[in-house]
Order: C-alpha cells, then sequence, then structure tokens
C-alpha cells in the first residue's frame, strides 16, 4: 500500500506527456476526441459551402480538397463569410467544437474555460497569396498569453497546406533579438527563422493545438490540393484578459458551481 | 421591422470611454446586419450611476419593440438593479440588445447568459493580473 501511495501524482503520466509535448514544441496533434462530432461538422460545412454555390458532391472530403476547380479566387471571401455566418448560427457547432479537443484542453489549459465567441474559417487555394497569414503571434497584436489556439482541419494538411510554427525552445532568440527583427517586414522575419519552423503535419479529424505566443503563420499553398482549416481560442475564465475580452470576445462556456458560488457571494450587512 | 432604441453613454464604463459617435456607429452597423430600424440613441447622463435615461427608455418600451445598448457592460453594476431591467423587458416581452458583443436578449434564458458575463466581469478585478492592458 505505501509503495501505491508513494507513487500518487497529481498529474497522470499520460496528461504529463502531453502538457511536456506542448511545452516544448508549443503545439500538440491530438487525435479528434469524437469522430462523429467531426464528421458531421465537416459534413455541415461541405453542404453549406454546395448550397451557396449551386454544386452537388459525393464525398465532403474531395469536395473541399478539389473545390479550387470550383471557385474564382475574388468569390472567395464572400463564400468564407457566408460559410463563417451560417456555422456560427448553429447554436450546436461550438459545443460540438469543444468536444473535439475537450480532455486536451482541460489538460493544458484548465477545465473552467471562456471560448470564443464565433469559430473562424480559413480556406487557401492551391497558389493564391490573398490568404495568406504572414509570420506573427496573435498575443503581439493584443491577444492574451493566456490563449491557446484549437485549430481543426477539414482535409488532411501538409507542407505548404498547412500552417508553421516555430518551436519554443527557439523562441528565446527572437525574443532576444526582436528589436533587429522589426526592422524589417514580415518576409525578412520569416526568413530569419525559416530554418527553425516547423510545419504541422495533419490529417483530417485531428485537432491541433497550439500557443499562439509563438511566432506562427502560412505561406503560398503549392499543392494541389485546397486547405480548409477552422481555428478559435480558448483560455481559463479567471485568467487574465489582453484586448479580446470577455463579452465581446471571449464567453465562459464551463464555469464550475463555487464559481457561481462565489461570484455571488456577498459579505452579511454588518451596519 | 422591428423598432429599437438606441442607448449609449457619455461616460467611461467599466474603464472604458468610447466616443459618442463610434458607439452610435456600432449600434447602426449591428442594427442594419440585424434588419432592425434603428431609432436615435438616447445618451445616458454623465454622472456617476446615473440610469435615468435609461428608465426613459423603458418607460417608452411599450411603443417600441426594444433598445440596443451600446455595450451589455452599460447596465447597472448592481445585480439587483440589473435584475429589475431584465424583468421589465421580460414582463413586456421585448428585446434588448448589445452591439459590441453582438448579443440578444429576449428570455429568461438569455437574460441569465447575460448576468453570467456580468459576475464574471466584475468578478475578473480580484483575480490576479486580471488585465494585461
Amino acid at each position: 500500500m505505501n509503495d501505491y501511495l508513494n507513487h500518487l501524482s497529481f498529474i497522470s503520466a499520460e496528461e504529463n506527456a502531453l502538457a511536456q509535448e506542448f511545452q516544448k514544441k508549443g503545439y500538440v496533434v491530438i487525435p479528434g476526441e469524437n469522430s462523429k462530432i467531426f464528421e458531421s461538422m465537416q459534413a455541415f460545412i461541405a453542404q453549406e459551402v454546395a448550397k451557396i454555390l449551386n454544386h452537388s458532391y459525393d464525398n465532403a472530403e474531395v469536395y473541399l480538397n478539389e473545390f479550387h476547380h470550383k471557385i474564382d479566387v475574388p468569390d472567395l471571401n464572400a463564400i468564407r463569410v457566408k460559410v463563417i455566418s451560417a456555422i456560427n448560427a448553429q447554436s450546436w457547432f461550438r459545443k460540438a467544437y469543444y468536444h473535439l479537443a475537450k480532455n486536451a484542453l482541460n489538460n493544458l489549459v484548465g477545465n473552467e474555460l471562456a471560448m470564443q465567441v464565433r469559430v473562424n474559417l480559413s480556406i487557401q487555394l492551391p497558389n493564391d497569396s490573398s490568404s495568406l497569414l504572414p509570420v506573427h503571434a496573435d498575443v503581439w497584436s493584443g491577444d492574451s498569453p493566456f490563449e491557446v489556439v484549437v485549430w481543426v482541419p477539414l482535409v488532411n494538411c501538409y507542407q505548404t497546406k498547412t500552417m508553421f510554427i516555430l518551436p519554443h525552445h527557439h523562441y528565446a532568440d527572437v525574443s532576444k533579438n526582436f528589436k533587429e527583427l522589426s526592422k524589417g517586414n514580415s518576409e525578412d522575419f520569416y526568413q530569419s527563422i525559416e530554418k527553425d519552423l516547423e510545419w504541422v503535419n495533419i490529417k483530417a479529424g485531428e485537432v491541433l493545438i497550439f500557443n499562439q505566443n509563438l511566432p506562427h503563420g502560412n505561406r503560398i499553398n503549392t499543392e494541389s490540393e485546397t486547405r480548409w482549416s477552422m481555428n478559435c481560442r480558448f483560455k481559463g475564465v479567471f485568467t487574465p484578459y489582453g484586448d479580446k475580452k470577455i463579452g465581446e470576445f471571449f464567453e465562459p462556456i464551463t464555469l464550475k458551481s463555487l464559481s457561481q458560488i462565489g461570484m455571488n457571494y456577498h459579505f452579511p450587512d454588518i451596519v | 421591422m422591428n423598432k429599437v432604441r438606441g442607448y449609449i453613454f457619455s461616460r467611461p464604463f467599466m474603464g472604458e470611454r468610447i466616443p459618442q459617435n463610434i458607439q452610435n456607429l456600432a449600434i447602426r452597423d449591428f442594427c442594419s446586419k440585424n434588419d432592425l430600424d434603428f431609432l436615435l440613441s438616447a445618451t445616458e447622463y454623465a454622472m456617476a450611476d446615473s440610469f435615468l435615461m435609461l428608465a426613459n427608455v423603458l418607460d417608452e418600451l411599450p411603443q417600441i419593440d426594444g433598445i440596443v445598448a451600446y455595450s451589455l457592460f452599460q447596465l447597472p453594476e448592481n445585480d439587483q438593479e440589473r435584475q429589475l431591467i431584465f424583468q421589465s423587458i421580460l414582463k413586456l416581452n421585448k428585446s434588448f440588445y448589445f452591439a459590441l458583443e453582438g448579443l440578444h436578449a429576449s428570455t429568461a434564458t438569455d437574460f441569465s447568459r447575460i448576468d453570467t458575463l456580468w459576475k464574471v466581469k466584475k468578478t475578473l478585478p480580484r483575480c490576479y493580473l486580471s488585465q494585461l492592458v
């Protein structure tokens, strides 16, 4: 019994392994925690797009991958905006999104979470420079360092069809030399860190959780398929907020009983 | 089209100060996107804790369909005062919209959601380093 007690831990070996990987690399790729939910989300988005454009298809993933054959670049953003409106109009969509990564978020962030009010969608057609996201860290533009991004691809993402991130162990150099690096443009910055970047290889149905404090972005998709990915931010409800505030950008999704009791508590009147 | 009265502040709220023209711009944009007929905003008095203009708009509610405030954090900080406002809107079966947050409240569940956001916002200053900037 003593041996058993002496080996007890606050954090399980499995949780610790995920946390260590997240700390070291700045991201983790996990299997989606509910494949049926993922398939429903993927199917919903393909249906919405096809409905808007009056298309038909046999297989949602193939349709999304081959989408560049059916759309012109100038029309892309209007479609994207319509689909974002459609997914955020569904009361189930954000709940479904959370359930793709619930256990991992509970492990890495906490179990009392605030979630971004709207889920975003990115579409990157092959060789399209209009949807580029130059290297950046969200925290440099007002996000709280206490936020993570949950990134869900709807198709397999690899090489230039995916996103890159600078692993944590290379960030110290960026931080130390930031004054110098920030004198050029974002392309100069990219070139200076290119050799250290990791390109996240991820399949449809898997989920990427990444530390948005680390430089990340994407390049022109030179693969032969269209990239579709969703992203949404999560943070601890009671951790510091940046420029993205409670109410307008984040909303509590898993407030616990005692927090509700505490928030409603008033000392008895003594006068 | 539902007729809604705008409601803006002439004083800072929850540590924020937003120029009145910007508040009105956000409300107009919200109304246009949500097919609401925007009626000229009532501007709350600058004196601390005044909600006299909001009280006037609540009196006007039987003739209109609802209120669009710039932000939900322009409601009274006092929990009971806030509840009274929610009750008066519920009783008349009207709506309260919040342009900045893009929220619409017309049911008890909706107002409970608004109240939770308020309570978290009020609790944050008691959390260590609740605000970075």
